[in-house]
């Protein structure tokens, strides 16, 4: 199993915002998020990049727990969350190169090159500041990053929030394209489109609970809105 | 190595080839950078200028001072100890980083017979009022500018990646933060290196172009620039645990800036009034009243005056083989015995008295060393002066110097009048030949083991600071919040 969870919670104080998460995603498999804000779409990411401690249960990534091996685990995702941030006075190609060595890989600039036109950046972009980069773009740099990076796992945070249609697009083929190099993805979104089109699984979250878990070949497009709210509305 | 460790040095030179690249793209560090190199070149081209021309007028005083001694004309030796001569401190090749104390001390010396006289003639009387409240040295931008500058550079160091969102995308890489702590160092001290290096080799350049002064004396550069290579290292260590600990960028800047205030500007003036407190120093009419008192009666304690001579005059005698045969010596002789007898009671009372208050001032400095834990500007400000060869050691050492050189000229003189009086006694003259065999005065400051013989607590608060900011700064990157 690539990411798995068992028990996860975690307590702000008196509010719960993650309770006893269990959940198992393995390599080729896409794991959407769906839930309103503050359902512990976001607290299961971070606690999944060890960003955060949980206050009981464990994260496990390639059979390692977070808590205790976090830097480790870290090793074995990408992580592209709602803005992928970007150094601005670096050029895209810069970006890049520098974050794939920070995750242990020497890779060559041609290949950095490709990387970044197989995300859908254009060559010449990839020479320009990315302070010049929009949204879109910069997803695109990120998505390069986790091809770069060889990682077995993709935490999504939102991804596609605010891109335009044609760039969520791109960015749904380019999701196809890991999965269907079996990258594990965990991906938080409100997008049930989104959810349908790239998603083996989708698991329904309200109030920091997993209320519903979903598999994408067998409901509708409708079926799956339909469940999605009524549950937002019991 | 094995691939984890191969893993961090390519990350280690990655970050610092970031930090260097986000630097230099910056606008508003390259104009911070210019501006700070520019001060120290006109800094230390100023320092260099003001420097020779000192070294100059004092080579020049030096000569005039030493011609009316060869031409005094002819007169009884001890008479000549009477007239005197002026010794002139030489500068040192070093000065100009750092002028230390030495505007505000004397320079020359009034080399004469049964007075001891302090130094006189400080710079600093001279200068301009405008001068006097401190001109930009060397030694103050490399002690103030540069940690403003690394200050510019680092506050933002995690938090604004924090802010900005870089600092998730970072910890993601699977990267140990403590790992991207040391590139962030590494980065920083590599821009610094790049302005600083470039600018000492500049002005080094400039200056040995315009010629130089004494002896270049290497070992004291390279200690000079290792002090504040880890001074800077400090402020670099400090600056970044500010940042990884600190909620938003401007809270660190203003943190920063008050680390910064405390123990570069505020800490030095209240320290050295702590000191000051601690081990008070005589006035200078306190200590010539008590130096005169003696003289007139005898240490205080101790054998009266009249007394003391006789006991000094006793032990000449004995060893010129008259003790009490006096009736059989020749009156000159006697004489020239009682005034070495005279002159060793004198000896005796400035040891006592310049003796407690060098003493008084060494322990002043002891002090100021010990408070340097306190702030690592104190503990680089009393290694700059001392690598430079203008604290007040050196100075002291000067003055120790000048006294051994006074009592030697006065044993001559007094020497030459017992030996070649005769019948003649206090009518004997003796003429240029006698002064000519006066010795010229030279004075060479002392080497570098014993600047660091004296400084070992500023060189151990520094490594202290060193080690203490190292791990605060490594520490709180580890625990640094992601988000």
């Amino acid at each position: 199993m690539v990411l798995e969870a068992k028990g996860l919670a975690k307590h702000y104080g008196d509010f719960v915002a993650l309770k006893g998460l269990d959940l198992r995603i393995a390599s080729g498999d896409v794991f959407c998020l769906l839930g309103a804000n503050g359902a512990g779409k976001t607290t299961t990411i971070q606690l999944f990049l060890g960003f955060i401690q949980p206050t009981r249960g464990s994260a496990t990534i390639m059979g390692k727990d977070v808590a205790k091996e976090g830097t480790e685990t870290r090793r074995y995702v990408a992580y592209i969350p709602e803005n992928v941030m970007l150094y601005p006075n670096l050029t895209g190609i810069e970006n890049l190169e520098f974050f794939t060595t920070l995750a242990g890989k020497n890779v060559a600039d041609a290949d950095l090159l490709g990387f970044l036109e197989s995300a859908g950046l254009a060559r010449e972009a990839a020479f320009r500041r990315v302070g010049t980069y929009s949204k879109g773009m910069r997803q695109k740099v990120g998505i390069a990053m986790a091809m770069a990076k060889g990682a077995v796992a993709l935490l999504l945070d939102e991804p596609t929030s605010g891109l335009d249609p044609k760039a969520s697009n791109e960015f749904s083929r380019l999701l196809l394209t890991l999965r269907d190099q079996g990258v594990a993805v965990l991906m938080a979104t409100h997008d049930i489109f989104r959810s349908k089109e790239v998603g083996t699984r989708v698991g329904i979250m309200k109030h920091g609970e997993l209320v519903a878990t979903l598999d994408t070949g067998e409901w509708s497009h409708a079926d799956l809105e339909n469940i999605y709210l009524q549950h937002m509305h019991d | 190595m094995n691939d984890s460790a191969n893993n961090k040095v390519s990350a280690i030179a990655a970050i610092i080839h970031k930090e260097w690249r986000e630097v230099v793209r910056d606008g508003r560090f390259r104009f911070a950078s210019v501006a700070t190199v520019l001060l120290l070149l006109l800094a230390m081209t100023f320092g260099w200028q003001q420097a020779e021309r000192i070294h100059h007028e004092r080579e020049a005083a030096g000569d005039v001072a030493r011609k009316h001694w060869d031409h005094q004309g002819e007169k009884n030796p001890h008479m000549a100890t009477h007239y005197g001569m002026y010794v002139f401190k030489p500068t040192g090749s070093l000065s100009y980083l750092d002028p230390g104390v030495e505007p505000y001390l004397g320079v020359s010396v009034k080399i004469e017979g049964h007075r001891q006289n302090l130094p006189t003639h400080a710079a600093a009387s001279d200068s301009t009022a405008i001068h006097q409240f401190g001109g930009l040295t060397v030694a103050t931008g490399l002690q103030w500018l540069v940690p403003l500058l690394i200050i510019g550079l680092a506050f933002g160091s995690w938090t604004s990646e924090r802010e900005r969102g870089t600092l998730r995308q970072l910890a993601s890489s699977g990267l140990a933060l403590p790992v991207l702590a040391v590139g962030k160092t590494g980065g920083l001290l590599a821009v610094l290196a790049a302005l600083l290096i470039p600018t000492a080799a500049l002005g080094g350049g400039v200056v040995s172009a315009l010629g130089h002064f004494g002896a270049v004396d290497v070992g004291r550069i390279v200690a000079f620039m290792a002090a504040y290579g880890v001074y800077f290292l400090v402020f670099v260590a400090v600056t970044l645990a500010i940042s990884a600990t600190a909620s938003a960028s401007r809270v660190a800047l203003v943190l920063a800036l008050g680390f910064w205030v405390t123990t570069a500007v505020v800490a030095p003036r209240v320290l050295a009034d702590v000191v000051g407190a601690i081990k008070p120093l005589p006035t200078a009419y306190e200590l010539a009243h008590a130096v005169a008192e003696s003289l007139d009666k005898g240490l205080p304690g101790q054998t009266p005056k009249e007394e003391r001579v006789e006991e000094f005059s006793k032990e000449l005698l004995e060893q010129h083989g008259f003790l009490g045969a006096e009736m059989m010596m020749p009156e000159a002789l006697l004489q020239g015995l009682e005034l070495q007898a005279e002159a060793r009671f004198e000896n005796e009372v400035f040891d006592y008295h310049f003796g407690a208050l060098n003493a008084d001032i060494g322990a002043q400095e002891v002090w100021a060393q010990w408070l340097s834990f306190f702030s690592p500007t104190l503990a680089v400000r009393s290694l700059s002066m001392a690598f430079a060869g203008t604290d007040h050691a050196h100075h002291r050492d000067f003055f120790a110097h000048a006294e051994q050189y006074r009592r030697e000229l006065v044993q001559l003189m007094d020497n030459d009048f017992a030996t070649n009086a005769g019948a003649d006694g206090w009518d004997y003259v003796a003429g240029p030949e006698l002064w000519a065999k006066a010795p010229r005065f030279e004075y060479e400051p002392p080497g570098l083991f014993w600047v660091l013989g004296h400084q070992w607590k500023s060189v151990l608060a520094l490594m202290c600071w060193l080690v203490g900011a190292g791990v605060t700064s490594w520490v709180f990157a580890r625990r640094m919040r992601v988000i």
